[in-house]
């Protein structure tokens, strides 16, 4: 299924804007060069995860050592705080096995259409 | 009295349901004042407005930092990483998460179809660190007063622990008797101390819970071996927030221990405790180790008629925030088991904090009988009439939510 949600300059580099996609509730973020799109529902406790901040993180470092990285590519629950990456809907450094269903975006004719994974026609 | 429609619980008054109509209860809400202890004005005497300088103007940015300046380490001690808040707790740009009884009625009660959610703790969980007993009992009298008019009054669902100062007995247990009976009260919070609960100095403060039928809730601090009033944590200073979250639950085993072996409960045989997000899976090495050790230590503390696992199971409840989330969800069901908790446990949402338990989650799964007792009956058990029938028409002033005037 695909479906258009909007004109490209709906979606504001930097935000996350929540679009219904039949029925669904999918949040679509810019990071500036690319669009991303997941279902804002959060596999752990079902919190509504698109209303969490768009971050980086620590990665993974020595001990009493902080590493930042993955600026703009760290979707953050607001509940529990569990990381997500943003381009592939999985828990960052295999912390956990449950996903976020991420959908294809795609820019045409001006307007931005996602499709999910899931169901092809 | 008649029967009443489950949804009836909303909107407007109802007569008494039945507790098998409660669909869910919810022992550990956190009521939070919009600005800070200024919330409290109204409800303190002019001589402890003008010691806490609650009488004088605030510059803007002084409403912005938790004790109105930048103080180290006040603003960064243990703050987990995801914020201390559910972020989409707020009712609005600015708003403090939880502050707006009328929003957490809505985002909570009405999305999860909890009937009942026990207001708790709040801004006020670290009272017993602060070193002037007086000015404890002073800021715990106009809390409950606070929580009364403010929250207790905004939506007939909800109920309230009132909060007593453990580092002053006395005024604790005159504090109990001034509000036990005010409409909507089920508890009263003892925030964990530097002495151990089973200690005589607590006396008073049981017989007048016990006296007044009000179960004793401890609730975690957040300020655990910080101040040197506060609780002590076992083994040392943790240094990171994770170390204080997964230890913090021994100092609660701990509290429970001191309450079993000094007798409390046969002392005061109408006493309750509730262990508010305590901890839950110690409650396995506690009833072994003890039911093992009275075997041969029993004679220390003759008192004790029998294991101490039972006195747990009879005078002992635990909410189940965070919920453990085994590998094997079943596990859970099979720790119940073996502990014979299964009328110990209470389901709780901490909201808004950022742990928060969604009950379409945590309780999912669970075997139909468990889930229904931890949802709804050990806590009808536990709190008795006052949670379960509806408030007196005049208490209910139906959701104003804001400051008196």
């Amino acid at each position: 299924m695909r479906v258009a949600v909007g004109p490209v300059g709906d979606f504001a580099a930097g935000r996350m804007r929540i679009v219904d996609v039949g029925g669904r509730s999918v949040g679509v973020y810019n990071t500036g060069s690319e669009l991303f799109a997941v279902l804002n529902v959060c596999p752990h406790q079902l919190a509504p995860v698109c209303e969490g901040t768009v971050t980086g993180t620590m990665l993974p470092s020595d001990p009493q050592s902080l590493d930042y990285g993955l600026e703009n590519r760290v979707l953050r629950c607001p509940w529990h705080g569990w990381e997500f990456d943003l381009s592939t809907g999985e828990t960052l450094f295999r912390q956990e096995r449950r996903r976020l269903l991420t959908f294809r975006v795609s820019v045409e004719g001006g307007l931005v259409h996602l499709e999910d994974h899931l169901r092809k026609d | 009295m008649r029967d009443s429609p489950v949804a009836g619980l909303e909107g407007k008054r109802m007569s008494d349901p039945r507790p098998e109509d409660l669909r869910l209860v919810d022992s550990d809400v956190h009521p939070h004042f919009r600005n800070g202890l200024a919330d409290l004005a109204p409800y303190l005497e002019l001589s402890w407005r003008k010691r806490m300088r609650l009488d004088e103007e605030t510059q803007a940015w002084a409403s912005a930092v938790p004790a109105s300046q930048y103080v180290l380490p006040k603003n960064e001690m243990y703050i987990p990483t995801p914020g201390a808040m559910r972020r989409d707790a707020s009712a609005g740009p600015g708003e403090v998460p939880a502050s707006d009884p009328r929003f957490v009625a809505e985002h909570l009660l009405d999305r999860h179809d909890i009937d009942r959610a026990v207001l708790i703790g709040g801004n006020v969980l670290g009272l017993s660190s602060l070193p002037n007993p007086e000015l404890a009992a002073a800021i715990a009298s106009a809390y409950n007063d606070w929580l009364i008019d403010v929250w207790l009054r905004a939506d007939e669902r909800y109920r309230g622990a009132i909060l007593v100062p453990a580092q002053n007995p006395a005024a604790a247990a005159r504090e109990i008797r001034r509000v036990a009976d005010r409409p909507g009260v089920v508890g009263i919070m003892l925030p964990v101390a530097d002495v151990l609960l089973g200690e005589a100095c607590f006396h008073p403060v049981y017989e007048a819970a016990a006296e007044t039928g009000l179960p004793i809730l401890l609730h975690l601090t957040g300020t655990e071996n910080i101040m040197s009033r506060s609780a002590r944590f076992p083994g040392g200073t943790p240094t990171y927030y994770i170390e204080w979250h997964v230890g913090v639950p021994a100092v609660y085993q701990a509290n429970v221990a001191s309450l079993v072996v000094h007798g409390i409960f046969e002392r005061f045989p109408g006493l309750r405790v509730a262990v508010v997000e305590g901890g839950v899976a110690w409650l396995l090495e506690l009833m072994w180790r003890f039911d093992k050790d009275w075997q041969s230590l029993r004679d220390e503390v003759p008192w004790l008629k029998r294991p101490p696992s039972e006195y747990l199971r009879d005078f002992v409840k635990l909410t189940v925030q965070p919920m453990p989330e085994p590998a094997r969800p079943e596990h859970f069901a099979q720790f119940v088991e073996m502990t014979q908790s299964q009328d110990m446990l209470m389901f709780s949402s901490d909201y808004p904090h950022w742990d928060f338990d969604n009950p379409m989650a945590s309780l999912k799964g669970l075997p139909a009988d468990l889930k229904r007792k931890l949802a709804v009956d050990n806590a009808v058990a536990f709190y008795g009439e006052r949670l379960t029938r509806a408030l007196p028409a005049t208490a209910v002033a139906g959701g104003r939510g804001s400051r008196p005037a």
